[in-house]
Formats: C-alpha cells, sequence, structure tokens
C-alpha cells in the first residue's frame, strides 16, 4: 500500500511536468493543475515518509535491471524518509506560493515552463533520495542538476543571468564529475553499483572515493570554497526557486554525504576533522559575507553558506565522536545535523518566499532602497521576523533547537581523551558561537533595514500587501518554525531518541507567562493613553529617509573589524594641470571588493585549463593529411605495443 | 513540577525585581563619590521608575509594531533569563532551566528585540545604537561561550543550579581556574552590561553611546521596562559571577531562616560587588569603539588559556 502511494506521487509530479509542457498555451488553469500536481505529490510524500520516519520499516521496491550491472532502483529507510519529509513540506508551500507568484511574473507562455521545471526538479530531488544504489543515484542526482539549471536560466533575457547560468552550470558539473569519480572508485573498490557497507579500516581506494564524493557533496552545498555558484544563482532565479534550491537541494547533497558516511564508509577520525573544518569555515565566512551583502537574495544566500556550514560541523564533530568511541555524544550531534538541516529549510524557505514577496512589492533587490515596509506589508513583515528569529538561532524558536544540539555535543565532547583534539573542538565551538551571534546581527540588519524606518525609494512608498496565498505558503513555514522549535524536544523523543534537551516548551510558556504578567501590571498600573509625535531629528523639523541609518552604515563596526577578511582594492587616479600636483583637473576613485575566492582560485584554475584546452586543441588543425598521420601512428604504436606484449 | 521549583520561580523573580534597582543605584552612588560629587540618593533609580511608569508614551510616526512590543519581550526574556541564575535558594532542576547556553540565548533574544527597537523608529541615533550593540554582543559571543565551556568542565554539568551546587560543595575560591574563569566573567558582565570601558551608560553623546542611543525613543512606561531590565540584567550577571566564586550562604533547601540568611549575604555580597563595578568604572575611560575588539580578543585568550589549561591539567 506504502509502495503505491510513492508511485502515485513520482506520477503526478511527471504530470505536473507534462502537463504544462504539451498543452502549449498562456493559461492559468494550466499552471495551476500543474503546481495542484505538486501539492498533491508534496502531500503523499508526506504521509508517506511520516510513518518511516516514526520507525514503521523500510519501504523497499523491486528493482528495475534493465542490462546486467546497471539496475534503477528504489528504498525509503529513516534517512530518507526524513529527506522526503523536509522536500516534501517545503515543495507544498513552495508551490502555494507560486500558483499566485507565477501569474505575477512577466513571461508569458513561458511560465509553463517554470512550473513544468519546478515539478521535474522536485521529482528529480524525490528520486535521489529515495535511490537504492549508486548508479541511479548518480543518474538522478545529473537530472536534479540539468532540471536546476533550466530554472536558474528562467529569466535568461535579464543581463546578469547568462553569467550566473553558466557559473552554475559549470559547479554543479564539477560536482557530478566528483560524484561521478567516487562512485566509479567505490565499484573498484566493491564490485558493485550497491549501496553496502565496506567494513574494517578503508583502503586508500575507499579513501580516494570518500575524498571525491565529499569534493562532489561540497559543492553542491556551497561550502567555502566552492561556493561561489550560491551568490550567483539565487539572485538571478525567480524566487520559488531561489527558495527550492536553498531550503532543499543543498539538502539533497547533505543527505548524499550523509548516506556513504553512515551506509558505505567506515570512517576514519581525520575525515571527520576535514568535514569540521570545512564547515566552521564556511559557517564563520559565509556569514561574515552575509553581513557585507546588500542584495537581499545574495545576503540569504550567504547565509545558506553559513547554515550548510553548521550542518557540516554537526556531521563532522558525528564523525569524530564515533570514532574516538563515544556513540551517545555522536547520535546528539547527528540529530543537531539532521534536526538543522530540516530547520534551515523551513526558515530560509520562508525567508527566500517572503524575500520574493518585498522584490515583487518594491522592484528592487537592494535593501538600501526599502525601508518601512512593515506598514505597507504587516503580513510579510510579520513572517519575515519569524523567519529571522528562526535563522538568528533565538529561543524557542527551530533554529535555537537545532544549534542547541550541536552545542550540547561540543559542550560535553571533553570526554575526548585526545588533549590537543580537544583544544581544536572548542576553537570551533567559539567560532560556531561567533557565527550564530553573527547571524543575529545580520539579521537584525535585513530586517531593520527592509521592514523599518522610513522608505527609501518611491517604490518601497506604494508597495502594497501580497494576495492571500502568496502570504499562505510562507505562512506555514513559519507556523512550522515555531512549532518544532517549541516542541523540539517532544518531536525528537517521539522520533525515538533521548537527548538531554531543555524542555522549549517550558521556556515558551514561562515567556508568554511573563510577557502576560508584565502587560498585566503595566495595564493597571499606567496611563493608557500614547501620543504620536514626531522623533527628534537632531534640530531638524522633520525627518528624512536619507538620514537614516542605512544597511551598510549598521554593519560598518563589523566591517572594520574583519577588515582583513573583507579584501578591498582602492583605487585613486588624479589628474593636475601643472606639474607641482597642484591644480586639480580630473580624477576617479573607487573602493572595490575584491571577490578573493573568484580571483585568486576559480580565475587562476579557470584559466590554466583554457591554456590547457588551447594546447590540445592545436592537434585538430583541419587539414586532413595531418589526420591521416595521426591515424598511421595510432596504428603503428598498435603493432608495435601488440609485438612486444606478445 | 514540584511547589519547591514553583517557590523558587517566585521568590527568585521578586527578589531580582526588588534588588535590581538598587545595585545599579549603587554603582551611579560609588561613581559620583570617586568624583568629588554627592551622586542622586541610593534610591533614585525606584522614584526614576516610578515616575516613568506614571506617564505618558509618545511614539513616533514611524514606528510600528515592533517598537510596542519590543520592551515587553525584552522585559519578559530578561525575566526568563533571570530564572536560571539563582540569588538564594538553588532548587533541583526542571526541564532544562538553568542550562546555561539557553541561558545565553535568552539575552541574546532580548537584545535582538531592543536593536530592531532602535531601528524602528528611523532615527539615525537608534541605528547607531543598535549597530554597534549588535557588532559587540557578536565579537565578544566566543569569549563568553568559552568561558562557559571552561565552566562546564570545570562543574561537569550545563546547568547553572547543578554549577552553584558544585561550587558550594567544594567551598569558596577553590581552584585557580575559578579566579581566571571569575576575571573572565567580569569582563563578560561589563560588556554584557554596557559599562565604562565598553560603553557610558551615563551618556546619551552620540560618540560614546551604545545601549542608551538605542533607547533614545522609548519613552514612558517602555523606558522603564528598558530600564529595569538592564538592571536585572545587571543583576543576573553579578549573580552569576558571586554564585560561582563566593558561593557561601546559598541555600539548597527552603527553610525560612536559610533564605533571610542567604539573602541577606546575598545583598551583603553584590554591594561589594557593585563597589568594585563603580570603582572599576571610575578608574577607567570609555575606549575608542574601534579599540574595544582588542579588549575582547584579550578576553578571548584569556579564557581561552584556562580550557587550555583545564584540558592539559
Amino acid at each position: 500500500m506504502i509502495a503505491e502511494i510513492f508511485i502515485v506521487a513520482l506520477l503526478f509530479l511527471l504530470a505536473g511536468f507534462i502537463i504544462p509542457l504539451v498543452v502549449r498555451s498562456d493559461r492559468r488553469i494550466l499552471r495551476t493543475i500543474s503546481y495542484g500536481c505538486t501539492i498533491f505529490a508534496s502531500a503523499f510524500l508526506t504521509t508517506l515518509s511520516l510513518p518511516v520516519l516514526i520507525g514503521s520499516g523500510t519501504i523497499m521496491f523491486p528493482a528495475y535491471a534493465p542490462a546486467g550491472l546497471f539496475s534503477i532502483g528504489f528504498i525509503i529507510d529513516r534517512l530518507a524518509a526524513f529527506f522526503l519529509l523536509l522536500i516534501a513540506v517545503v515543495s507544498f508551500c513552495v508551490a502555494l506560493y507560486s500558483l499566485e507568484y507565477s501569474e505575477h511574473t512577466n513571461g508569458g507562455v513561458r511560465r509553463n515552463l517554470l512550473c513544468a521545471g519546478t515539478n521535474l526538479f522536485v521529482l528529480a530531488m524525490v528520486l535521489v533520495v529515495a535511490a537504492a544504489d549508486t548508479f541511479s543515484f548518480f543518474l538522478f542526482w545529473e537530472l536534479m542538476a540539468a532540471a536546476s539549471f533550466i530554472l536558474v536560466m528562467y529569466e535568461y533575457d535579464r543581463p546578469s543571468t547568462p553569467r550566473a547560468g553558466i557559473f552554475y552550470f559549470v559547479m554543479t558539473h564539477l560536482s557530478a564529475l566528483f560524484v561521478m569519480l567516487g562512485i566509479l572508485l567505490l565499484w573498484f573498490e566493491s564490485g558493485s553499483f550497491a549501496l553496502e557497507h565496506l567494513a574494517g579500516t578503508p583502503s586508500l581506494l575507499a579513501t580516494c572515493a570518500f575524498v571525491c564524493l565529499f569534493c562532489g557533496f561540497a559543492i553542491k552545498s556551497g561550502i567555502i570554497p566552492f561556493h561561489k555558484w550560491l551568490p550567483y544563482a539565487h539572485p538571478a532565479s525567480p524566487s520559488p526557486i531561489s527558495a527550492l534550491m536553498s531550503a532543499v537541494m543543498l539538502k539533497v547533497a547533505v543527505y548524499g554525504l550523509l548516506r556513504f558516511i553512515l551506509d558505505v564508509f567506515s570512517p576514519e577520525l581525520w575525515w571527520g576533522v576535514l568535514i569540521l573544518v570545512f564547515g566552521t569555515a564556511s559557517a564563520v565566512l559565509g556569514v561574515i559575507y552575509a553581513l557585507k551583502e546588500h542584495d537581499l537574495k545574495a545576503m540569504l544566500a550567504y547565509s545558506s553558506i553559513e547554515n550548510i556550514g553548521i550542518i557540516f560541523m554537526g556531521i563532522g564533530l558525528y564523525v569524530v565522536m564515533e570514532t574516538s568511541g563515544l556513540p551517545v555524544l555522536a547520535t546528539i550531534a547527528l540529530l543537531g545535523a539532521l534536526f538543522h538541516s530540516l530547520n534551515h529549510a523551513l526558515f530560509k524557505s520562508l525567508l527566500f518566499l517572503t524575500a520574493g514577496s518585498v522584490i515583487h512589492a518594491t522592484h528592487t533587490r537592494d535593501i538600501e532602497h526599502m525601508g518601512g515596509l512593515i506598514h505597507r506589508m504587516p503580513v510579510t513583515g510579520a513572517l519575515f521576523c519569524t523567519g529571522s528569529l528562526a535563522i538568528a538561532a533565538l529561543p524557542p524558536l527551530n533554529g535555537f533547537a537545532s544549534e542547541l544540539l550541536i552545542f550540547i555535543a561540543f559542550f560535553t565532547s571533553v570526554t575526548i581523551v585526545d588533549p590537543i583534539l580537544k583544544v581544536f573542538l572548542f576553537l570551533c565551538l567559539a567560532l560556531f558561537a561567533l557565527t550564530s551571534a553573527l547571524s543575529a546581527a545580520c539579521f537584525v540588519k535585513a530586517f531593520g533595514s527592509v521592514f523599518l524606518g522610513m522608505p527609501r525609494s518611491q517604490e518601497s512608498e506604494d508597495a502594497r500587501e501580497m494576495p492571500p496565498l502568496m502570504l499562505l505558503g510562507p505562512g506555514i513555514l513559519a507556523a512550522a518554525c515555531v512549532v518544532l522549535g517549541v516542541f523540539a524536544l517532544q518531536v525528537i523523543t517521539l522520533a525515538g531518541f533521548a537527548v538531554p534537551l531543555p524542555d522549549l516548551f517550558l521556556v515558551g510558556l514561562l515567556l508568554l507567562m511573563m510577557l502576560v504578567l508584565t502587560y498585566a501590571v503595566l495595564f493597571f498600573t499606567s496611563p493608557r493613553t500614547f501620543r504620536v509625535s514626531e522623533t527628534w531629528g537632531c534640530g531638524m523639523h522633520f525627518q528624512e529617509a536619507g538620514a537614516e541609518y542605512t544597511g551598510h552604515g549598521f554593519s560598518e563596526p563589523l566591517d572594520i573589524i574583519f577588515s582583513p577578511l573583507y579584501r578591498t582594492r582602492i583605487r585613486n587616479e588624479r589628474q593636475f594641470y601643472d606639474e607641482h600636483n597642484v591644480i586639480f583637473k580630473a580624477g576617479a576613485a573607487e573602493i572595490r571588493l575584491l571577490r578573493v575566492f573568484e580571483e585568486y582560485l576559480y580565475l587562476p584554475v579557470a584559466r590554466g585549463f583554457a591554456a590547457l584546452t588551447r594546447t590540445i586543441a592545436q592537434f585538430q588543425n583541419g587539414c586532413l593529411d595531418t589526420y591521416i598521420l595521426y591515424v598511421f601512428v595510432t596504428v603503428l604504436a598498435l603493432l608495435v605495443f601488440l609485438g612486444w606484449s606478445a | 513540577m514540584s511547589t519547591d521549583f514553583i517557590l523558587y520561580l517566585l521568590l527568585n523573580t521578586a527578589l531580582v525585581l526588588l534588588i535590581a534597582p538598587l545595585f545599579s543605584g549603587l554603582i551611579k552612588k560609588v561613581k559620583a563619590w570617586t568624583q568629588g560629587r554627592q551622586g542622586p540618593p541610593l534610591f533614585q533609580q525606584y522614584f526614576v521608575l516610578v515616575k516613568l511608569v506614571k506617564k505618558e508614551v509618545i511614539y513616533s510616526p514611524n514606528a510600528s509594531w515592533v517598537m510596542r512590543a519590543a520592551p515587553l519581550v525584552n522585559m519578559a526574556a530578561i525575566l526568563v533569563a533571570a530564572l536560571f541564575v539563582p540569588l538564594v535558594f538553588v532548587p533541583e532542576p526542571v526541564g532544562g532551566i538553568g542550562n546555561i547556553i539557553l541561558f545565553m540565548y535568552l539575552l541574546a533574544l532580548a537584545r535582538f528585540f531592543m536593536a530592531l527597537a532602535g531601528l524602528d523608529a528611523g532615527s539615525s541615533f537608534g541605528g547607531m545604537g543598535s549597530s554597534r550593540e549588535m557588532s559587540f554582543s557578536a565579537i565578544i559571543e566566543p569569549t563568553t561561550i568559552i568561558v562557559f565551556a571552561a565552566l562546564a568542565i570545570v562543574f561537569k554539568s550545563l546547568d547553572i543550579f547543578a554549577m552553584f551546587a558544585g561550587s558550594l560543595a567544594t567551598g569558596t575560591l577553590a581552584t585557580p581556574t575559578l579566579i581566571l574563569i571569575g576575571i573572565s566573567l567580569f569582563i563578560i558582565l561589563v560588556v554584557e552590561t554596557s559599562r565604562i570601558p565598553v560603553d557610558n551608560p551615563e551618556t546619551h553623546l552620540e560618540l560614546t553611546m551604545v545601549h542608551e542611543g538605542m533607547l533614545l525613543e522609548q519613552s514612558g512606561k517602555n523606558l522603564a521596562l528598558m530600564e529595569l531590565s538592564a538592571a536585572v540584567k545587571l543583576t543576573i550577571m553579578m549573580a552569576l559571577l558571586i554564585n560561582l566564586v563566593i558561593p557561601a550562604g546559598l541555600a539548597l533547601t527552603l527553610t525560612t531562616a536559610g533564605i533571610l540568611l542567604a539573602a541577606l549575604l546575598f545583598v551583603l555580597k553584590g554591594s561589594v560587588l557593585a563597589v568594585i563595578i563603580g570603582l572599576f568604572e571610575a578608574s577607567m575611560a570609555k575606549k575608542r569603539l574601534f579599540q574595544v575588539p582588542s579588549l575582547f580578543a584579550m578576553a578571548f585568550f584569556f579564557s581561552t588559556l584556562i580550557i587550555i589549561i583545564e584540558v592539559l591539567a
């Protein structure tokens, strides 16, 4: 019965993909049907994955094997069910939002492609997570990459999109290449494409396979230094797609890493340290770059890098604990990583969707041109505020609950024997705390600049609240953020794990009590009248939006404190009329933020490859005689080789 | 939840609310004396709060619900955080109340809303205050967490209740580590409660202000809440330091005599600490904004030292 539900969900997604493509007409009903398919499929997937998650047993599907070695099969165990649930919940809300959003965007019949692509993308992600062997895993991984590329390129007529698209294409295929390499190496090691456990100390081949797979998944999930595609691809793609990519696709990469670490490899200590180092670097640098951004969606993209870093820290900690013989702490760390994956999916899609509404209302992505939107879009503002509270890891919301699990794992890691490792873990802990506090600063800046104060442009002045469906989708996500935070302990207990997590329900209750109490005391002791009067504007008669503290201004102290990390290049050219450089003629000055990773890592590698391909291209000179010579040389070489070996 | 715990909730909240304005008044008094001034009366803070509650609230036309909600949320978060630090009586912990990480993040919750309120009116002063407050709180965080982690190592628990009980069991000033932790906690106290040399709680000048800048738009009962919550925060940070380093007198059982004695001792110890804070402030100058991070870096290396000593010992 449950197996059939899964097939039905897949068929719904397939229908949602095919219908708007086959019937090529620009009608709303087509898109509604298509997104309706996503919604139904998501509902089915949720009902399917919940019982498996609580522990009703694994669902197996008979494998389809067209040619001996290669087979396509599905298996849904608890890990897969968890990620299926994550995909389903986010797709459900994104589809609800898109029902309305797609009608408000331009593009005519091209919008059919958007909903078809969304369905294909969700389908591919579901298939990756449910894949039973490495061959089908890779197949669907490629499908996911292709579908997401189409969606990133959706607004291809905007000048910045093709560059972002190409960047994404290259990076995502680099990831696929590494994953393929890893899977092939595993095949050499074990002789099959099945996801089977390699017991004992990993051989050199298995270690290489792990490194390849780690690189592949790190690129796909945006771990620094492979992160550069995120801040390009997200601003370029439509907001619901950004939400799906950031909230779900990055998690599919996390799923891949977890699947291979848990089910295939027997990890060693240094693997955990490696994952932890990359995770910590991404978390800290991600949030520091996010602080500097004033493009709302690029900021959210950097914040995704930060959160993926936190998830990787959890995974790395799991491996370190597991290999140090501390299974209880390992479980806490792993639960923290998994729970944070789910929580990040919820609040990041919430933030991307509400950011999409804001961008739609103000026609700009620059937070310096927003402001005062809380009066114009009150519900969107409240939803964005909930998302900000969750992502800033404030109790009693869900972001805090999962970070607390990782904190607890770090705090209790003192039972590890090796002192050097202990000091290293405490350094990671300190950076983790820094990350979480900086993300609070980052989202005070985001919420403050976008929603509070006065509008800084005419578009923001004229902004209007969104229609109900564009509030319902994010609304469900916001509710989920609150519920998963307040009932974090209960949810984890229900899943069958005992963790030393404080009862956030009690804390929430106490907070509410104190709130009511304070309000009641003031209600009875203090006058209830209030007056609305001008803010003091330093002697000015009225306040001007231009005098307001901007987003740039807000992050300035942190900019200066972390200035060694932001490499800037200052150009100051001046021309003078006289030779003593006294009478100024003309000049230009510029302070430019260096894209460190791009200029020192990506471009040199790209240039190297370009040079290599140019060298190889010289062999192909278009002259028939040369090609005959190549054939002759090859035959000669073959003859010599065969004679030698015989 | 036992009756003991419910009594603890009531007792701790009442005590912290009653005593908080006294300590901040005492610090002001000490500072005035060192400067050769008479200073406001010791109980001036209470009068100020009563006066503010009686006054009308004024909102900016730009202000939204954030401005109205922030003082309440701030106060509620600080009051719940106050429940995590027993002043006089240490009960059995219930449902993770007392978890030191949760305590840290409740303070962050209060700060988050205060910073949003600073931005809400669109005044450049408020924005400046919020920006600086969030920056400082972010870069002190590694130090705070390392000190808390060191505490967790020393007392083998994440629970502040258990830490106090453990400190009480081993006696006063037990280890050199505890003294080091005490010094680090003192620096954190100074930063968290916006005191000299990080911030100046006395002035509203744009060059010095951080915390006060955020409150510039607040008035009436909202300002009263903000002031009271700042005083409560000061008191609980002081209590954390006192009850870890000099825990003598803390009650572990709920008897009237024990509680009274503990309360008396706490007020006494708190007053001494308040005098020390006052003298410390009076002997320091406010640091320039961008020299503050180097102070934090010093505090960080200091606290890392504790960890290294603890780990290698």
